[in-house]
């Protein structure tokens, strides 16, 4: 019992003590004491975040440029066809896209424009610019005619290199005009209407009043003669569009693929079936999600090499350090001040090796999207959080070699040093 | 610490290693008293128990027999952290193979101690230049120990173990690794330490040293043959 008395002055002994200052600068002492070793060291580190933060940079930024595309054209696109009487038989249980489509469609809100179009059957008639045949060239060509509704133009983002579309009077009057795709007005040898030129489809004369030099939906019509679709019902018993080209405002695609066939159709709209674009989000959830998958796995692979690494050149520094491990202890250090400085120390570094990486995966993500021309996007909790895991990553390497440094017993220590 | 207590006082102090069923005594009944101002000499030959006493006295081990006064306090009592707070205070340690960090110049290496007991920021640079100055070093403060010769390394080490003002000063082989000449030179500069009133224990088996220290201690197979 009388060990419980204890003897005088044992209270009054202070124990040792060490500033965080100081724990601080010992460990970035130790660090800066073989800075070679250090750099290659932290390499691992460097390579782990740098490929965590790219690859997340890059997925974030490549999901991004896929829903950008789509919003410019394929978003705002839809496109209603009429289903040809394949299981009905007869023609009865077609529904007819009516010829004021264009005008139904653009009361809807989120039209932005709309146009019909459909082939002309015009039989096995040729066509030619020159009413005579020249023996020595082909004169007469096999091109597909379409009809196409003052609207289409706009409908399908095309441009004309000269002339003008045709416009409601043309239709209302059964005007005999056409337009000719890039194509087909190479090949009849037309390039100007100012001198207002003609073909002939059969032995029809259509005054040419403008040719359509590009078009970004419908690319057919680049090929192909257009005339108006009161021309067409006119003279070739054209009854009704096969498609309906309409452009949408941004977001509203899901909307009008809903109405427009009500709007065209009303008795039998699930006649007529509708393409739309797909969700925006959908696609770029499962972009980034294919993309992440594979290289997340690849930065955390990497990150543990580097985690593995920083773990082995502490223990290896643990090792070689037996004897200042032992100087230190014998100056006073308490086993946790031996164990601080060199977790301080293996965080430091794995900090360090934070911010390199997540610096270069920035600059790796904006160097691909610059190559690309592609807008770069990241997240900015991304860099900000990878120097907290690189840290984190020299913090849990550090912990078996700072418990190995600190249950050194000093005799030994000083003696093996 | 009362005022008149002796420094040192080992009173039937014994250590004995085990490691599993084998058990090794390295030192048995060990009675011993350095007073203030003592220069103590501990000799003996290898594996009669010299290390195995200075590492107790120098608190980096716990005896597993007797008790242990260091200035008056029973260090059994001791916590681990009071203890190592003994060793930055109250003892300096001086050792064969100097354990100098390469990687620090001179008076760096002479602060190193002084970051464990809380010496003010402020106070170290001239502790630490008192301490060089003292053993004879103010022209190779800023010099890295990888230049300096073995005497001198060795006195930077005595720098260090001074800086703290301790109350013991532990040299462990202290001329082990050096040449008899600066060897030499070193049991001057002990000589004047101990004419400053340090109190000074050196484990040799060094006879030159035994003769510098006034009082020997000799030690065979874990016990003390003779004192003198």
């Amino acid at each position: 019992m009388t060990d419980l008395v204890v003897p005088q002055g044992v209270a009054e002994v202070a124990p040792t003590r060490m500033s965080p200052r100081d724990l601080a600068a010992e460990a970035v002492a130790g660090i800066f004491a073989r800075p070679g070793r250090t750099v290659l060291t932290v390499l691992g580190t460097v390579l782990g975040i740098g490929a965590l933060v790219a690859t997340l940079g890059v997925a974030n930024t490549a999901g991004n440029q896929i829903v950008g595309r789509f919003d410019e054209l394929a978003a705002t696109s839809v496109v209603v066809t009429n289903e040809q009487g394949f299981f009905g038989g007869g023609g009865d249980v077609r529904a007819s896209i009516p010829i004021d489509a264009e005008t139904r469609l653009l009361r809807l809100n989120g039209v932005a424009a709309a146009g019909s179009m459909g082939p002309v059957d015009v039989g096995a008639a040729l066509v030619r610019s020159v009413p005579i045949p020249d023996p020595l060239a082909q004169t007469e060509f096999q091109l597909s005619v379409y009809g196409g509704s003052p609207g289409l133009l706009e409908a399908v983002r095309g441009e004309l290199s000269t002339g003008r579309w045709f416009d409601w009077g043309h239709t209302d009057r059964a005007d005999r005009v056409a337009i000719l795709g890039t194509g087909a007005a190479q090949r009849l040898n037309v390039t100007r209407v100012d001198q207002q030129p003609v073909v002939f489809i059969g032995d029809d004369a259509f005054v040419v009043i403008g040719i359509l030099d590009e078009v970004q939906r419908q690319p057919e019509l680049l090929n192909a003669v257009l005339i108006p679709e009161g021309t067409a019902r006119d003279m070739y018993g054209y009854q009704s569009a096969s498609t309906v080209q309409i452009d949408v405002e941004i977001g509203a695609a899901s909307l009008i693929a809903e109405q427009a066939p009500v709007a065209l159709s009303p008795d039998e709209p699930t006649l007529l079936r509708v393409q739309k674009p797909p969700e925006p989000e959908d696609l770029r959830r499962d972009v980034e999600g294919d993309v992440n998958a594979l290289f997340l796995l690849l930065g955390g692979v990497s990150l543990l090499v580097g985690a593995i690494g920083i773990a082995n050149v502490t223990l290896v520094s643990v090792l070689e350090r037996v004897g200042e491990i032992g100087l230190r202890r014998a100056l006073g250090a308490a086993r946790r001040h031996v164990a601080g400085q060199f977790l301080m120390e293996s965080t430091a570094m794995g900090l360090v090796g934070g911010i390199i990486g997540a610096s270069l995966g920035v600059l790796v993500v904006v160097a691909i999207s610059a190559a690309r021309t592609w807008t770069p996007v990241l997240d900015p909790a991304v860099p900000l959080l990878a120097p907290l895991i690189g840290a984190l990553t020299g913090l849990v390497a550090g912990l078996y070699p700072a418990l190995r440094a600190a249950a050194l017993e000093p005799v030994e220590a000083l003696r093996s040093g | 610490m009362s005022p008149g207590a002796p420094v040192v006082e080992l009173k039937d102090v014994g250590r004995t290693f085990s490691a599993g069923d084998v058990s090794v005594p390295a030192l048995t009944g060990a009675s011993l008293t350095v007073n203030r101002g003592d220069y103590l000499a501990v000799v003996g030959p290898s594996g009669s128990g010299k290390s195995t006493m200075l590492n107790l006295i120098g608190l980096l081990d716990r005896p597993t027999h007797g008790s242990y006064l260091f200035e008056g306090i029973d260090t059994s009592y001791l916590e681990e952290g009071q203890r190592a707070g003994l060793r930055s205070r109250r003892i300096g340690f001086v050792f064969q193979s100097f354990h100098l960090l390469a990687h620090r110049t001179v008076i760096e290496n002479v602060m190193l101690s002084t970051i464990y007991n809380g010496m003010p920021r402020a106070d170290r640079v001239p502790a630490a230049e008192t301490a060089l100055i003292r053993v004879g070093l103010s022209r190779r403060m800023d010099f890295m120990p990888t230049r300096l010769s073995g005497g001198e390394r060795q006195r930077v080490a005595i720098a260090r173990a001074l800086v703290t003002r301790p109350a013991l000063l532990l040299a462990d082989e202290p001329t082990g690794n050096l040449d008899s000449a600066t060897g030499g030179a070193m049991l001057d500069l002990f000589d004047e330490l101990r004419a400053d009133g340090l109190t000074l224990m050196v484990v040799t088996h060094d006879s030159q040293v035994s003769t510098h220290a006034e009082r020997a201690v000799h030690l065979r197979d874990g016990r003390i043959v003779e004192s003198t």
